[in-house]
């Protein structure tokens, strides 16, 4: 009887150890990976799909879904910026979820945002505790006032404390885009900030 | 900037300041161009005042970070453990 050939040989032989060894390396790999590259990530994560989704349930289950996309494709990631990496999966899982779930109430981002962004928050910096609550509500509402494409820039950037290529890996538009609705959105809260007198001694 | 430093420094102008002033306040400015608009922003005290109005509003915008519960950040830090661990937890699709 002739021997079998040795990719499928028996379990055990020198062949099938190899290939096991193989597999136990790459899954530790992966494992190591996900520790180093997903883990620091969940904070930033957490906030981006709020901003996204528009609701803390909604949100749990959008990094949920994440992090096991991410865990999936971790052996393939070579490791540069793991932040925008993880950020584009979300985006598209994002839009798998929506489109698979509730097509009718496919939610406009923008409108999203706006939500958010008109959200009270109990986290402040030690730099903002100190900020008079006047000029606080006064951002507030020129923020609301704003076009949407501007505030949903900026809440990904100034709220939720994304660099311009992540805020971009997010929408999925040029980084160039986003820095020209950053930049039109902070003008317009600027210039709506001078219009007030409250203001006008620091804003000229 | 006033006009003597206009004639006896050479640095920036108001006009490129502008241009480069918030992506030097989101850090996002090349570094060899920090020192440029820093010793602008020190010497004109219009674009000095520019800057930081856009500095409050910038952490006034902070004040709209949101901080997930307790039980979200300990659900998904759970599974993410696990995934760490090489464990797929049961009933996760």
């Amino acid at each position: 009887m002739r021997e079998a050939r040795r990719p499928v040989g028996r379990e055990g032989d020198a062949y099938h150890v190899g290939v096991e060894a193989t597999r136990r390396q790459e899954s530790k790999e992966g494992e190591d990976g996900f520790s180093r590259y997903v883990m620091p990530e969940l904070d930033v994560l957490m906030r981006v799909a709020r901003s996204i989704t528009g609701n803390p349930t909604d949100a749990d289950d959008l990094v949920q879904d994440t992090l096991l996309r991410a865990y999936r494709a971790i052996d393939k990631f070579d490791g540069r910026y793991p932040r925008a990496w993880l950020l584009t999966i979300m985006r598209n899982a994002q839009i798998n979820r929506v489109r698979r779930k509730r097509p009718e109430l496919m939610r406009d981002p923008d409108v999203t945002l706006a939500i958010v962004a008109n959200t009270d928050s109990d986290a402040k910096t030690p730099e903002s505790a100190v900020l008079d609550q006047t000029f606080d509500a006064a951002i507030e509402r020129s923020l609301a006032a704003i076009p949407p494409q501007f505030r949903e820039a900026i809440h990904l950037v100034d709220i939720d404390g994304l660099s311009y290529g992540e805020a971009a890996a997010v929408l999925d538009i040029p980084v160039g885009t986003i820095m020209s609705r950053l930049h039109r959105g902070r003008k317009l809260i600027r210039n709506d900030l001078t219009l007030d007198p409250e203001f006008e001694r620091t804003s000229s | 900037m006033t006009f003597l430093s206009r004639i006896f420094n050479r640095g920036m102008s108001c006009q490129q300041v502008a241009a480069l002033l918030q992506q030097y306040l989101d850090d996002e400015l090349d570094v060899s161009d920090v020192p440029k608009v820093l010793d602008h922003l020190e010497a004109c005290r219009r674009c000095g005042l520019e800057a930081e109005m856009y500095t409050r509003i910038k952490n006034s915008l902070l004040n709209h970070r949101e901080s997930p519960s307790e039980d979200s950040m300990s659900r998904i830090r759970t599974l993410a453990d696990a995934l760490s661990g090489g464990v797929v937890p049961e009933g996760v699709e």
